[in-house]
This record gives structure tokens, sequence and C-alpha cells, in this order.
């Protein structure tokens, strides 16, 4: 090519990129908007040692969440339309600098509320951040039970996080109890006795396996644990432990991640051991990716998994819709906290709005409080918080502001190579979809 | 380049480079001082620079162990992480040492307390780890401390129950200031004066008998343990000194001054490289040089999440905005990593080095040696020549 025609394509590119802004503005037209943009930061790692991929789809979620709200003509407070922007600020996974950038967003570019954050320690290193400057926050995946427990008064895990009577902070993702508790709830109805956990040697599988033992034990159930590292590739001498066994065990319940639990599963399942007529298979949920599980797990048809997040055969039509935007920009089904990331920002604009205010924050606390808006995820409310102070005996603490549905099922296949979006949701009752709660090796549901 | 040269000249024939060096720093030193009385300045810019003196402080530390002592070591993330781990643990826990009868409850133990047990700590726990290792040498040492590194944060991590796993641990707070505004201005001043402290001590022992043995050790070993350098004993001294250095620094950052709580995730390898990376481009020869370097590193990896440039003479862009807003954040470490490459390739003593040297007048000194040198060389040929 030579620098003529070099230069003449330079220039229609240019050309071709200009017109993208005015395509983007289309939509916009019909409205009439305020001068002020309402600024929302969102939280999420978008460089190590933070989980990038989260990150890219929180990243994504915020600024599809941005976009629809302003085609529908922004956020309205008394009579006038705002448009909305989500800031994203990288955390990098780390509380330092998650820190760092919350006061960056807060100070320097003056949001008017906060949501996302990915990793539980960032949540809880910047939730004084948020508390000191007074900002409205909806945090939509760290896991951590104190996130939401440290807001009441009476923990005496850490000094209460508010000093003005206002608690800014508010959680729609699960807590890691809400999810330790369904596989084993699930057992447990399901009358098993003797349970084996093969678990990962890592700071998710130890504490994990530890919850999950411990609720088991309290009903009753026997309990062993065999430990494995990451990465091993060949696990026969542990699964001949357990098939020298007298009496198979009732199930086996995989608390392992991404390949090494594929390669289990698929060993287990060959060596039949598990999913037998006797013996419950329970894998990790990378096992929704059904793709990748069925190209490395050919014999694991009837294993059952646990999966966060509403199931695609209970997705409404704005699910739907993002999910279909999600899979055009990343080929994959959307994922729970890219769901979460995309209702937290629809959850500020709905409580600014009935609020009448995009900055008076105590008015904003108290409409989220007060929030009953269904979105991707379902329906969305708070039991506790100023409006309602008192958790009855026995309520976990973590219930302070924290949003009591979030989907975690237990799902399983029934059928060789089958879709992930068809597999059977077993677990709880109320999302059953196949009306059983557990589909025996070799029948259909 | 003439007007430099004669702007030089005229430098050197009044106040000299190393009194200028002198003001110069001092009024770095007067700007750090004043920074966090402007109003204009919002707290951000000072938890910035809280992080960045803290990084200063660990990567001059390295510079002093890799740079002027040579023991090239990837354990210093974790001395930090010793000391701010051993800080939070002994404040939330005390003190129990069944076999000698010893138990203090933790309310016995101030935060400053704590603070100090865990640079203890870290200085022991480099003892027990320099002792072990660095008769070893060269790649051994870095492959050791690598080791030692991953070993602790893999502990930190599976250890959940005690240390928080990666939720992290909550260190006690050092300072209870209820004024969020006040309290950050406390914060500030006392990572600064930390890194001055650290500074000064590091430069003393830079400067003293010690250095000189480092640096002969750094140069030839055993051409040092010839003259009689105690080899094994001044690598062990200087690398308890480096940890708890690091050690007191970590405990004191992460006890609410610079960070709420530490994370296994800080004490990874590449953590530890980044350390390496801002010393390496200020300077790993220089202390002030790394400090430098890994502040401005830390400042600019901020500063680019978003850059406003306000526009002159009233021009606008597209949309009638007075301010042209560019945001390079995802790119800021591929940036930081051609910055590196940059430096390693075409300027190995960091790219602050040569204003470092200009200032103090070690470039004089080195040109004169090389002149000296040039003249040596072309001496026995002119000799040679004059014999024939």
């Amino acid at each position: 090519m030579n620098r003529k025609a070099l230069s003449l394509s330079l220039i229609a590119l240019m050309a071709l990129l200009a017109l993208f802004p005015l395509g983007i503005a289309q939509a916009d037209e019909d409205c009439e908007f305020a001068d002020y943009t309402i600024t929302l930061g969102g939280l999420a790692p978008m460089s190590a040692p933070g989980a990038v991929a989260g990150g890219v789809a929180m990243d994504w979620a915020f600024a599809q969440a941005a976009a629809d709200i302003n085609a529908a003509c922004g956020v309205e407070i008394d009579g006038a339309h705002y448009q909305l922007e989500v800031i994203t600020g990288d955390s990098e996974g780390s509380p330092e600098r998650g820190q760092a950038v919350a006061e960056r967003l807060i100070l320097e570019d003056e949001v008017d509320g906060m949501v996302g954050v990915y990793h539980s320690a960032v949540g809880l290193a910047t939730m004084g951040v948020m508390e000191e400057n007074g900002i409205p926050t909806i945090f939509s995946e760290p896991w951590n039970d104190n996130v939401s427990a440290n807001g009441i008064r009476e923990f005496d895990g850490a000094a209460p996080r508010f000093d003005d009577g206002i608690d800014h902070i508010f959680r729609i993702s699960p807590t890691s109890s809400m999810v330790g508790s369904v596989v084993t709830d699930w057992l447990i109805a399901l009358g098993v006795q003797d349970v084996i956990l093969i678990v990962e040697n890592t700071d998710y599988g130890q504490p994990a396996a530890a919850d999950e033992q411990a609720r088991l034990e309290a009903a009753g159930v026997t309990v062993s644990q065999i430990d494995i590292e990451l990465g091993t590739e060949d696990f026969v001498p542990i699964l001949s432990r357990i098939q020298a066994r007298a009496m198979p065990p009732d199930a086996i319940r995989i608390v392992v991640t991404g390949e090494t639990s594929f390669n289990l599963t698929q060993q287990m399942a060959e060596l039949g051991i598990a999913p037998t007529p006797e013996t419950i298979c329970v894998t990790n949920q990378i096992a929704f990716q059904h793709v990748q599980y069925w190209a490395t797990v050919p014999d694991g048809n009837y294993c059952a998994f646990n999966r966060v997040g509403i199931i695609p055969s209970l997705f409404n039509e704005l699910a739907v819709e993002l999910n279909t935007g999600y899979e055009e920009a990343f080929g994959d089904i959307v994922p729970s906290f890219g769901m979460a990331s995309y209702d937290a920002v629809w959850m500020m604009k709905d409580a600014m709005e009935r609020a009448g205010s995009y900055s008076d924050a105590a008015a904003i606390v108290a409409a989220i409080e007060a929030s009953d808006i269904t979105l991707t995820q379902g329906r969305y409310y708070f039991d506790y918080g100023a409006h309602n102070p008192d958790l009855p005996e026995g309520t976990p603490a973590y219930m302070w502001h924290q949003w009591p549905d979030p989907i975690v099922t237990v799902m399983q296949y029934f059928e060789q190579g089958q879709s992930s979006l068809e597999a059977a949701v077993v677990y709880p009752e109320v999302y059953q979809t196949h009306g059983s709660a557990y589909i025996a090796p070799g029948t259909s549901p | 380049m003439a007007l430099f040269k004669r702007v030089e000249n005229a430098i050197d024939a009044s106040i000299g480079r190393r009194r200028l060096g002198y003001i110069a720093l001092s009024l770095i030193t007067l700007y750090f001082l004043w920074f966090p009385n402007d109003a204009s300045q919002s707290d951000y810019y000072k938890t910035v620079f809280i992080s960045g003196f803290f990084y200063a402080i660990m990567a001059s530390s390295w510079a002093l162990l890799a740079g002027i002592a040579g023991q090239f070591s990837f354990g210093h993330m974790a001395f930090m992480g010793i000391g701010a781990y051993v800080a939070g643990l002994i404040a939330r826990d005390g003190i129990l040492v069944a076999a000698l009868g010893i138990q203090v409850g933790p309310d016995y133990i101030s935060a400053v307390g704590a603070i100090l047990i865990g640079t203890i700590v870290a200085g022991l726990v480099g003892l027990v780890i320099g002792w072990l290792l660095l008769r070893l040498r060269s790649a051994y040492l870095a492959l050791f401390t690598i080791a030692f590194s991953e070993l602790f944060r893999i502990m930190m991590l599976t250890e959940y129950d005690y240390t928080g796993g990666s939720n992290g641990l909550s260190l006690r707070q050092l300072l209870e200031i209820a004024d969020v505004g006040v309290a950050r201005q406390v914060e500030y001043y006392l990572m600064f004066f930390l890194l001055i402290v650290c500074l000064l001590a590091m430069y003393w022992v830079a400067n003293s008998p010690i250095g000189l043995f480092l640096r002969a050790m750094r140069e030839d070993e055993d051409a040092a343990s010839a003259l009689g350098v105690n080899v094994v004993r001044y690598k062990i001294a200087i690398f308890v000194f480096t940890s708890m250095i690091v050690g007191l620094a970590g405990a004191i950052f992460y006890s609410d001054v610079g960070s709420e709580r530490i994370i296994p995730e800080q004490l990874e390898v590449l953590q530890m490289s980044l350390i390496i990376a801002y010393a390496v481009i200020g300077g790993m020869e220089s202390l002030i040089g790394a400090a430098a370097g890994a502040f401005i590193c830390r400042y600019m990896l901020e500063a680019m999440r978003k850059v406003v440039i306000g526009l002159p003479f009233g021009m606008t862009t597209a949309d009638g905005s007075t301010e042209f807003v560019w945001e390079p954040g995802a790119w800021r470490y591929a940036l930081f990593g051609v910055v590196t490459v940059f430096t390693l390739r075409w300027m190995r003593n960091g790219l602050l080095y040569p204003f470092i040297t200009w200032f103090s007048g070690r470039d004089i000194a080195m040109k004169e040696t090389v002149s000296i040198r040039a003249d040596d060389e072309a001496a026995p040929d002119a000799l040679e020549g004059g014999s024939a």
C-alpha cells in the first residue's frame, strides 16, 4: 500500500470513528436532559491481583445499565431528567487500592452513589470510606457475612461503622453463609447419613468445607473429608480409598474449583463411584459451564451442582435482554455479579427518584431501605434497616441491609450433553423446575 | 546544549551543585510538609501520597539490600507482611508463650506495642532466614526468598481461621482521631516522617564503614573476604536491618494509616516485582533515587486512571466542554512496563540517576576517572611510541 492510500484509509477510519458518538446519542434525542449528570462510582477489579474477568463483566453491566437508563430518559427527579453515568474505578482486588480509588471517586469525581465491589476484602476496607463521606452504596458481589453484619450497632465483631445513625451500605449478593447452606440443606432434606467431602486445600475450599461439615454434623450426618491440591490430575489413589470402603457413601460433595474439579468428577464417574443409585454426586458451580463440563466430564450425567444467581429458566424479560447483550459481547451466560451490578445501578436510580434527590444521602438510604422493585434477579427489598431495626432472635446479623432472596440453587443434569439452560433445578423446592428433589441415575424427571 | 553547559559552569562557579542539590531537597521537603495544608487538595491526594511514602520505604530499603549490598531478595513483601500480620494478631489475641508461662491479654497491648513487636519479629525471622541462606550466593538467595514469600503467603491464606484468609486481617487502629480530616493529616505526617527517619537510617548505614564493606561485598565477595570483611555477618546484619524497616513500615501502614486491612494477595511475587520495578526506575544504587522512583510511580499509576486537560484559548471539545478527558487507566500498568523495559535497556542506573549524580557532583568525578583511565590507557602507547 502506498503512502497516499494509507493516508486515505486513516482519514476514512477516523471519519467512521467520529460518527460513532452520533449513533449513541440518537437514543437520547427524545429526552430533554438537565445540565447536571448524576454519577455513580462503580468499584470493580480491572487488573491483577484482582479477578479481572469478574471486573470486566461488572464494568460492562454498569455501562449497560447507564445506557438503558439514559435511553429511558435518565433519572427523573421533580420533573427534571438527569443523565446517569457510572465511572468504573479499578480496585485491583486490593483493599489498599480499593480505598484509594473509592476516595478518588467520592472526592474527585464527586459521585452521588457507589455500586459494585467484587472482593470481600475490598468491600470490608472501603465501607469505612463510604460511611465517612455519607455515600449511599449497593454492593453487588462481596459475600463475606460481615459486609452487612457490621452495620448493626450491637454487632460485636467490629466497631459499628456508623456514628450518625445512618448506615449507607446495602448488599444484593448472597452472603457466604447463604451460599454454604444450600447444598447441605438439600442433602439433609434428602436424608443422607454418610457424606464424603473432597476439598481443595485453599482459602476457599477449607472454610467452605468446614462450614458444610458443621451443618451436616449438626443434622446427625457422618462426614469424612479428603483434602486434595489444586492441579492434581490423577485421583485414582484417593478414589480407591473410597472404593475400598465396606459401604459406599450416600453422597460425595466436591468442594474443588476449575479444571481440577472436572478431572476429579470424571475419574469418579469413570470408576463407578458416583453418581450411582447408591451415591449422589455433587460437584461445583463451575459445572454450569456446560460446554466445558461435557467436554471434560462425558460420564458426568446425573451430577448435581450448586449455582449462585438466578437460573436461566427463571429469567424474566429484563434478564433475557441483558443476557442477550452479554452473550453478544462475551459469548457466555451473564454471571450473577453482572446481573447484580446492572440491578444495583437501577436500584440507585429508583431510590433517587423516590427520594426526590440525588444528593440527599439520608433520603436515598431511606428510599433504598423501602425498595420494592423487580429487576433482572427478581424482586428487591430489605427486611431490616433503620425502617425495621429489630432483628428477631435467631436472625443472623448479616440480614441487616441485606437482600434476603439472592438465588442460590442446586441444579442437576439428567441427559448426556445437556445444556445447563435445560438442567433441572432440584432445590430449593420453590425453584424446582421438574417437580423433583433428586433425579436418580437412569431415571427421567 | 551550549546554554546548558554555560548554566552548569555558572552554577559550579557560584553556589555549587551539591549545595544546589541540598536546596532542591529542602524545597521538596518543605513542599511535602506544606502539602496537607493546601485546602484545594482533597483527602484523596493525601491518601495517594501516604501510599507513595510507604512504597518509597519499601523500594529504598530494597535498594539498600540489592543495589548497595548486592543481595537480590524477593522476600521484602513477606517481611513487610510479617510485621503487619504479627502486629494485627498480637493486638487482637495477645501473647501466649506457654513454655515460658507468659500470657499477656490483648487489652494490655497498645497499637504501638503491637507494631514494635511486629517489627522485632520481622527482624528475628530475617535473622533466622539470613542465617540459613546468606551463606548461599546469587540465584540461590533469590530462589529461596521467592519460596519463603510464597510459603508465608499460603500460610496466611490457608490459616484463615486465624488470619482471615483472603478477607484479610484488620489491624488495630493506630490513630484514633474522630475528625476524618485531621486524622488524614496526622496519618500523612506520620508516614512522611517515617520515610524520612528510614531514609536517614539507611543513608547512615550506606555511608558508614559498614556501607563500604557492603559495597565491597557486592563488587567481589571473595576479595572482600580476603581483605578481612566478615561477609556472612554483614550480609545477615543488612538483611535483618532491612527486614525490620519493612516490618515497621508494614505494621504502621496497615494499622489504618494507609489501609484498613492486609490481605495475602498483597504478598504475592507480582507485588514484589512492582517494588523492584520502582527501585529500578528510580535507581537501585541510590536510596533517594529508589524512594523518589517509587513515589513518582505510585503517583503516576494513580494519576493515570483519568487525565483531565484544560483546553487553552477558549477551545472546546465536540461536546462543548473546555476540558479534554483521557482515560488511559486500563493501560497504566502496560505503560509502566514499557518504562521499566526502557530503563533496563537504556538507563540501567535508573531514570533519576543522572539528576542525582549531577546534583551530587559525582558526574564530574566520574568524568575525571574516565579521562584519567583514558589517559592511562593511551600513555603506554605513547611511551611505546616514544621509545620506538
